[in-house]
């Protein structure tokens, strides 16, 4: 009967210890929704990188910079209550040839499941077109390039320009 | 909650000790006494769970109820069952759902507690298994955004994308269940019970996952024990006696 007791006292020892809850927090090492990672490449040989001269880069909508200096890898983010954003993509800044074409990017959201502390991680998809030129003639942006449709990770270039 | 649970551990544990205090008294009371043995009849209690029905009753966000049964099939020893059913809507974390569905727990209860004449009391420890029938409802979340750029991004989701039902799941786990049961008038049973629920397989639902099984409570990530506990009023009928 004693040792049957001390078994009993063992057991609800044991439950008041289960009972508390590890605290669920999102560890810093899960890997957060991704950016849309962009390159620049020259329009007569798409295989190389080539960086504007005078190169610049803002966003539509926030009074706010860019994370990264503009070079020919760049990571733009995307809105994730809307399917389309938009940026101004500047060439010869500040001199006599300054040349603004404001870029629409478009795509479909989907959102997949972490854990409770943590949430969703959103992906994305490019649509058709990916991309859109919204301002109208002397674009010296020629084109758009998809390298990588679906947008789940940073691991490498989802969408070229061509310039 | 998390402090209830703690509240009632407690009780219970003042419960335990008071019974096992009896106990020495009941030793002492045999030697001197005639060692008649009663019968044991084979009686059928059944009853609810105060707990889910006070919690209802008190929590918007909480509707359950649970009926106990239990047969005693020998001196000791007992088959013992919950069926119950349960609707909640929780916030955890960066989710917000809702949880409803139904559970049936069968097993037995062995009791440890030597009763003075004419005491029914039990202290008991039990086995179940359990299933569980029930669906989700995604009805928000957060999505994972450190840097947020735009401000918009903390805007949890609340339709589309993943939100909405789950349909169709299932749940089976195991309990281990420590109780006693104290007889308070002839026929009426208070009793309590804690569960350490070890999960053996759920069906997941899509994209998501079973945050909450009806009659298990909260399953978390990476670690498949739950813990739940009933509070109860019971009624026996003793319909056969020897």
């Amino acid at each position: 009967m004693n040792k049957e007791k001390n078994g009993l006292l063992g057991f609800l020892t044991l439950l008041i210890f289960l009972g508390c809850e590890r605290d669920d927090i999102c560890i810093e090492t899960v890997t957060e929704s991704p950016d849309l990672i962009l390159l620049m490449l020259d329009f007569e040989n798409p295989q190389n990188r080539k960086i504007p001269s005078g190169f610049s880069i803002r966003p539509i909508g926030i009074e706010k910079l860019l994370p990264n200096s503009p070079s020919d890898s760049l990571t733009l983010p995307l809105k994730i209550q809307e399917n389309h954003v938009q940026f101004e993509f500047i060439t010869n800044l500040g001199s006599e040839n300054e040349n603004i074409d404001t870029l629409q990017i478009n795509y479909q959201r989907f959102d997949t499941f972490i854990n409770t502390a943590c949430g969703y991680r959103s992906n994305y998809v490019l649509d058709l077109p990916p991309a859109i030129i919204l301002n109208p003639g002397s674009n010296w942006i020629k084109g758009v390039t998809v390298l990588k449709d679906t947008i789940s990770d940073e691991t490498r270039a989802h969408l070229g320009i061509l310039h | 909650m998390k402090h209830a649970h703690i509240w009632v551990f407690y009780i219970s544990l003042l419960g335990t000790f008071s019974l096992s205090g009896q106990q020495v008294e009941e030793t002492i009371a045999v030697n001197d006494s005639l060692t008649v043995k009663e019968k044991t009849p084979l009686a059928l209690r059944f009853g609810i769970d105060l707990y889910n029905l006070g919690r209802s009753k008190l929590a918007d966000d909480y509707n359950g109820f649970e009926t106990v049964v239990d047969l005693r099939v020998g001196e000791n020893f007992y088959l013992a069952g919950e069926v119950g059913q349960v609707e909640t809507t929780k916030q955890i974390e960066n989710v917000n759902f809702t949880s409803s569905g139904s559970y049936f727990k069968l097993g037995f209860d062995f009791n440890m507690f030597e009763n003075w004449e004419g005491m029914d009391n039990q202290v008991t420890i039990g086995l179940r298994l359990a299933s569980s029938r029930h669906e989700l409802v995604l009805n928000s979340y957060s999505i994972l955004d450190r840097t947020r750029f735009w401000p918009s991004s903390d805007f949890p989701i609340t339709n589309g994308y993943a939100t909405g039902l789950r349909p169709d799941l299932n749940a089976q786990w195991f309990e281990v269940v420590v109780g006693f049961k104290v007889q308070l008038i002839k026929n009426a049973y208070m009793g309590m019970s804690f569960r350490l629920n070890r999960l053996l397989n759920d069906k997941l639902p899509e994209n998501f996952d079973n945050v909450y099984i009806p009659g298990f409570n909260k399953k978390t990530e990476d670690n498949k024990f739950g813990a739940s506990f009933n509070y109860s009023l019971t009624y026996r009928i003793p319909f056969i006696k020897k």
